[in-house]
């Protein structure tokens, strides 16, 4: 009788253990696969601001030498003297403003297609200085007139444009034409002011607006460089 | 208090002429002593150049470069490059800003040591110029938000 209990209080106690270390085991599973996500999570953090980190630095560094180097090259333009101790003055001078301002020039620009840009951009003047001409002829004989025909209004019209800078172009190349002055641009909508209805027309066909929107490729360009980079950084990350 | 502009043409065009200001700037300080230009003028182009980033940026914008106390700062420091520059010519023996004598020091002939004097002082007045100006332009700045209370210069 007493053998019989003393059995079944081991036996019961043998279970009660057994249970304490499968709900044991049970929470360090649980544990366990808590850490394994935390640190997975971490990971996945960690990459990603090693990624920002990485381009912002690279873009930084591309800002800084590409800021230094365009100053250098004003410097010249306006120096004219070319001895040892000016070029070094006019580096220290092209570095200073390319530490201090480097966020200024490139800042809504991809570095890797500048190049590109400032190729099509010298491209564009020639074009812009026919135009010009064409227009200051229309506008003297315009004046000349006795009558003087002229029809002015304001036209409105929605850009396609993306950019500030390419804005800008616009809106400037705009006022550089005589008999069509910019006066603001609200949220991409361009307000001009038109001398007379030739003029109005020739800004209504958006040859201009196409030509800069060419220029800055915008609207229909595939930024290969960008995804280059990209793929460059996943590999050395990797590894 | 002057509002930041909100024209677009305004911003960029200011963006992209700020470096290009600062370089012109510093050309015609370097080059005080081969063409017009000097401390003075390079000076007052630089406090120009942040006068345009405050007015289309605003000031907040503005203090990422130049604040009040840099302002101070900087004025302090011109005046200390200047003085500084002078009262080492006279403790080496000659008169006040007699830059012949800093050749023992740069180990240069006269003649260079005295151009270089120049472009030291020169350098410390441009530092000085362009902090007072920049002082005084962000003292005008923000003057009705301090006067809107109490009114005066107090």
């Amino acid at each position: 009788m007493e053998v019989t209990l003393l059995l079944e209080a081991t036996e019961n106690a043998f279970r009660i253990i057994e249970r304490a270390r499968e709900h044991a085991l049970g929470l360090l599973d649980t544990a366990v696969q808590f850490t394994a996500e935390e640190t997975h999570y971490e990971d996945q953090k960690r990459v990603h601001a090693l990624f920002a980190g990485a381009q912002r630095r690279k873009t930084r560094f591309q800002n800084m030498v590409g800021t230094t180097v365009i100053m250098f090259g004003f410097w010249l333009l306006l120096s004219g003297i070319f001895d040892a101790f000016h070029l070094t003055l006019g580096f220290l001078c092209s570095a200073l403003v390319g530490v201090l301002f480097h966020d200024l020039l490139f800042s809504n620009v991809r570095v890797g297609d500048m190049r590109v840009v400032a190729g099509r951009f010298i491209a564009y003047i020639p074009w812009l200085i026919e135009q010009i001409v064409l227009a200051n002829i229309h506008v003297a004989s315009l004046v000349i007139r006795p009558r003087m025909p002229i029809d002015p209004k304001v036209i409105t019209f929605k850009s396609k444009l993306e950019t500030d800078v390419s804005f800008v172009t616009l809106a400037n190349s705009i006022t550089l034409t005589p008999g069509t002055i910019t006066m603001d641009i609200k949220d991409g909508v361009y307000y001009v002011h038109a001398l007379s209805k030739k003029v109005a027309d020739d800004l209504n066909t958006g040859e201009m607006e196409d030509r800069v929107a060419h220029i800055f490729m915008e609207a229909d360009h595939l930024y290969v460089q960008d995804v280059l980079d990209a793929a460059r950084l996943y590999q050395a990350m990797r590894i | 208090m002057i509002r930041d502009s909100d024209d677009v043409i305004v911003k960029t065009l200011a963006r992209l002429l700020m470096p290009f200001i600062v370089g012109f700037a510093l050309y015609v300080l370097m080059h005080g002593h081969h063409s017009p230009g000097g401390g003075f003028q390079g000076g007052v182009i630089l406090a120009a150049g942040f006068v345009l980033l405050c007015v289309s940026f605003g000031l907040q914008w503005t203090q990422r470069w130049m604040t009040r106390k840099t302002a101070e700062l900087f004025s302090s420091i011109g005046v200390f490059i200047y003085g500084g520059i002078g009262v080492l010519c006279l403790i080496l023996g000659g008169n006040y800003l007699d830059y012949g004598r800093l050749s023992r020091v740069l180990g240069v002939d006269v003649a260079e040591a005295r151009s270089l004097g120049i472009l030291g002082v020169e350098i410390g007045v441009a530092l000085a110029v362009m902090a007072v100006m920049c002082t005084l332009f962000f003292m005008i700045f923000t003057a009705v938000d301090e006067s809107g209370g109490q009114g005066g210069e107090q």
